[in-house]
């Protein structure tokens, strides 16, 4: 029976930067190529001047002349709350706007004047990709396993399994990245060790260890970081550019450029990503900002060295290795026990990041999978497995654990841990409290999730609240509170008075922000958008990859030709009114405008051709 | 491969527990929770039902399906075999009604018995608490045998390290010097004391009874001699007498008895030069020791310093006036002096 016949599963890896999906066909897990027949889907999404949505490579292409309506590294704002830490944080560095919710506790994105749910958001990104796995299949797919990473709290994965729910999936499990990649990393072969995953995507740092057996992936501990991964680094080397650059032409400031910096951003992205593999990487932007007064425009011309690179990031990897040394630790496991070290995320193919694995754990690390694709495989083994148990083939059960201390707030606003860290679920555990007043008529308890003893700096869950307890002395009233949580993570909490065996329990869904009416109102919209989508529009990707392709060829002239006109008599506008042309073309692409497009395509030509012209002749001048 | 695991494997010998081929012998299944439809095989209804029942009676071992203090690896592994039949996500798709929330409740007592007895302290505790009666009876007689055997070994090893050895003698040899100079015995106390000083330099308590104990040694000795001086003189053995006098002066100079002593001795026996050395010896340790000036002022005199005996006996009948022997010599010399 072949699994085309059952209905399909997918497995999705919903990345900061990148995404990918997954499904299992005929017992062997395998990537879903995009419809532009590309394995990763870049996580962004813009909504173009004339109101399109775009979603992916098309929107990326755009974040540069329509920054402030693109929107990406949406997974670092999902399920927070408004004025934590992080978000502060990424409102500093972020070139679309962030508000609050209607309650002002969740974060919202504005982009094209309408104010959007981060889930929303990330929706986007999950409906993309399950179109192209109807592509794929021909055929409607519905139910999907979701990763996100390990040290994601309750929140956060409620705002991703909304996400799904607003593309149309069922989501049937959010499982971690790194025990994901595990997953993936065992497939087919008989494993019975300990192994890591050190997995270093574009916004996280996660760390994992499992131990493997049997076909049993059993999860002993989970550490990492929500605010450490590539963009780290990206902004590292972005930083240095702007500095420099700063310097060399009397303090120009690229940071209040948006769309300058947009492409110091992919810039220093395709730097890092070169050096990982050369050891010297050249940045090169003509025309990235105006020189203002009617003076030319300034260029950015760089090198970056990849000892530059590591110097600017020494600190990042070393945040790395403190991580996975206090999650072995906690989990009792020294580094010599490690059987196996799995890399994953695009971030672990930096040779420092590699040498400084191979240093902590004294070996070599597994080479066997692919970094980018082996989370949204292994959430394809997953949701195979969960969708179809006994199913030889893919015989695999995973066994995983609570991220965070889960527990309720006490006298004095502390905060009593009840399900420890780490814990296998699904489990269940109970511990008597007492009342903390005379005659105190009712307790309530607030749900926590957090690692701080301090109540209010925790993630708050859920409250209710016990009434009815008999009038007695403080201390004298015994409460029973028992906490339970599923295999899929769902948590309830009930409170028992031991004397009246009166009970109050709630089941925990941590919110994402979104109210139900919301979701649904939001799913109805998003069925009409799907609808209209259908139109194909591959006049205009023809016309704009031609035209690209013309901007990339003139944008590498520039330095010859800007040094041949140095020493011409004429055309001193030629690099001028080339900018103008090449800005004009880029905005058609941002705004879709296959019929602009189209138009500027000869001008771009015979642009090109007079610079072909103009260098050719400078190198010609250089024999003589 | 085929179905999920639905009975137990072969049981290996136990200590105690059920017997293998008939695991739910004594075991009354409810016929409403057997008839129950779900989608589950019916051995496996019977497991699930059968180790629900029992899970607050057993303990982790018969739970886990291993022997009685088997290897936190052994647990392990054992844990993993049973989690692929127990664990909710096994049964995904199935309708399980009133059967999931035993799955569920088995998995979880699962999971305890792992974080137990696959983290080798607390497996190794519990254990010890969960041990069969002979085996509990076997393991203290070697626990007993062990301390026995840990004594004797400790022993052996403090003969065996010069290091361990030298403490105990050090504190041996100060207990016996104590003891000799309880009884009197300063010579041998002494020589204990240094002994201990050789092995011990810093040995402070040792140092301060060895100064002690050659002090009263010494004192014992000189004494003793004199004793023999002085009946050697009642016998008339001079010759033996001085010598045995002089012995006593040298081993214990400090004292100006033996020096006056042995000088009077060796004026007798006419050894005058012997005399005077002796004399000036006992005024060097008893400035104030009439008898010794005395004794000098004899010895001086003899040798016919007259000026310088007067002076030396009148200083001794100065400082003891009842000194006859002094006034007749003085009385000698001024007539001496005058003839």
């Amino acid at each position: 029976m072949s699994d085309l016949d059952l209905d399909p599963v997918i497995g999705i890896d919903l990345g900061t930067t990148n995404s990918v999906v997954a499904t299992v066909i005929d017992g062997v897990p395998r990537v879903i190529q995009n419809r532009n027949g590309q394995l990763l889907t870049p996580s962004i999404v813009a909504i173009a001047k004339n109101g399109r949505r775009l979603v992916g490579q098309i929107a990326k292409r755009q974040a540069i002349t329509n920054a402030e309506s693109t929107v990406f590294a949406a997974k670092r704002l999902i399920g927070r709350r408004w004025g934590s830490r992080e978000v502060e944080d990424a409102r500093k560095v972020l070139p679309y706007e962030l508000v609050p919710g209607p309650d002002g506790n969740d974060v919202r994105v504005r982009m094209a004047e309408r104010v959007w749910p981060v889930p929303e958001i990330s929706a986007l990104v999950l409906s993309e990709l399950k179109s192209d796995a109807e592509a794929f299949f021909g055929r409607r797919v519905t139910r999907a396993v979701v990763t996100v990473p390990a040290y994601f709290n309750d929140g956060q994965r409620q705002a991703t399994k909304d996400a799904g729910r607003i593309a149309g999936l069922d989501v049937m499990r959010i499982i971690n990245e790194p025990t994901s990649a595990a997953l993936a990393y065992g497939f087919g072969k008989s494993v019975e060790k300990k192994v890591v995953v050190f997995d270093l995507g574009g916004g996280t740092f996660d760390v994992s260890i499992l131990d493997i057996g049997k076909s049993v992936y059993d999860v002993v501990g989970v550490g990492g970081d929500t605010y450490l991964g590539g963009e780290d680094f990206d902004r590292r080397v972005m930083d240095w550019l702007t500095f420099t650059f700063a310097k060399e032409h009397d303090g120009v400031d690229l940071r209040q450029d948006k769309m300058a910096l947009q492409r110091l951003r992919d810039a220093a992205e395709k730097a890092k990503c070169e050096l990982s593999a050369a050891p010297g990487s050249s940045i090169h932007l003509p025309f990235l900002v105006g020189g203002g007064e009617g003076r030319p425009a300034l260029h950015l011309e760089k090198q970056l060295l990849r000892e530059k690179l590591e110097e600017l990031t020494h600190d990042l990897v070393d945040r790395c290795i403190q991580v996975t040394d206090r999650t072995l630790r906690d989990a009792g496991v020294r580094p010599s026990q490690i059987g196996d070290v799995i890399l994953v995320g695009g971030m672990t193919r930096m040779p420092r990041v590699q040498r400084a694995v191979r240093e902590f754990f004294g070996r070599e690390p597994s080479r066997g999978v692919h970094p980018e694709e082996v989370v949204a495989l292994g959430a394809a083994i997953q949701g195979h497995a969960l969708a179809h148990p006994a199913k030889g083939s893919t015989e695999v059960l995973l066994l995983d654990v609570t991220p965070q201390n889960l527990g309720i707030m006490v006298v004095g606003g502390y905060f009593q841990t009840i399900i420890q860290k780490n814990t296998t679920v699904p489990t269940s555990q109970t511990h008597i409290f007492t009342t903390s007043q005379d005659n105190q008529a009712a307790v309530r308890i607030a749900v926590l999730q957090g690692a701080s003893e301090k109540a209010i700096e925790n993630e708050l869950l859920g409250e209710f609240v016990l009434p009815g307890l008999r009038p007695a002395r403080r201390g004298d009233i015994e409460v029973e509170v028992t906490f339970d949580i599923t295999a899929d993570g769902i948590v309830g909490v009930s409170a028992r008075d031991l004397m009246t065996g009166q009970r109050q329990s709630i089941t925990v869904t941590a919110t994402s922000g979104l109210t139900e009416e919301e979701l649904k109102r939001i799913m109805d919209e998003n069925l009409d958008e799907l609808l209209e989508k259908k139109q194909v529009v591959s006049d205009f990707e023809r016309r704009r990859e031609t035209a690209e392709r013309l901007i990339a060829g003139i944008e590498a002239l520039v330095p010859a030709v800007t040094a041949a006109l140095a020493r011409s008599r004429f055309g001193k506008d030629a690099v001028q009114k080339a900018e103008a042309v090449v800005q004009r073309a880029r905005a058609s692409i941002a705004a879709r405008d296959g019929a602009q497009l189209g138009g500027l395509e000869e001008q771009l030509d015979r642009t090109l051709q007079l610079f072909k012209g103009l260098a050719g002749g400078n190198a010609g001048e250089g024999h003589t | 491969m085929g179905p999920v695991i639905s009975t137990p494997g072969p049981e290996r010998a136990r200590p105690r527990g059920t017997v293998s081929g008939d695991r739910y012998r004594s075991f009354v299944f409810a016929p409403a929770d057997l008839a129950e439809d779900v989608d589950l095989p019916v051995e496996l209804k019977k497991e699930i039902l059968y180790l629900h029942a029992r899970l607050g009676e057993i303990d982790h071992w018969e739970l886990l399906g291993v022997d009685w203090n088997a290897s936190a690896d052994a647990a392990r592994a054992a844990y993993l075999g049973k989690v692929k039949v127990f664990h909710p996500d096994r049964h995904g798709g199935r309708r399980l009604g009133t059967y999931l929330g035993r799955i569920e409740k088995i998995f979880r007592a699962l999971t305890e018995a792992r974080d137990v007895l696959g983290d080798e302290p607390r497996r190794a505790e519990y254990a010890k608490r969960t041990a069969p009666p002979d085996e509990f009876a076997r393991m203290e007689t070697r626990r007993l045998e062990d301390e026995a055997r840990t004594g004797e070994r400790r022993a052996r090893l403090a003969r065996g390290n010069p290091l361990v050895a030298r403490v105990a003698r050090v504190q041996d040899l100060v207990r016996r010097g104590k003891q000799a100079m309880a009884e009197g015995k300063f010579s041998q106390a002494a020589n204990d004391f240094f002994t201990v000083l050789g092995l011990d330099p810093r040995h402070v308590e040792a140092r301060a009874l060895a100064d002690e104990a050659k002090k009263r040694a010494t004192a014992e000795r000189a004494r003793a001699l004199y004793e023999r001086a002085v009946e050697s003189e009642t016998v008339g053995n001079r010759h033996a007498a001085v010598a045995a006098a002089r012995e006593a002066a040298e081993t214990d100079p400090a004292n100006p008895r033996y020096a006056t002593f042995a000088s009077r001795l060796a004026l007798e026996v006419g050894d005058v030069e012997e005399a005077r050395a002796l004399a000036e010896q006992a005024v060097r340790a008893g400035p104030r020791e009439g008898r010794a000036l005395e004794a000098l002022g004899a010895a001086l005199q003899a040798q016919g310093h007259a000026k310088e005996a007067r002076r030396a006996l009148e200083r001794a009948l100065e400082l003891d006036p009842a000194l006859e022997s002094a006034k007749a010599l003085l009385k000698k010399l001024r007539w001496s002096f005058l003839g």
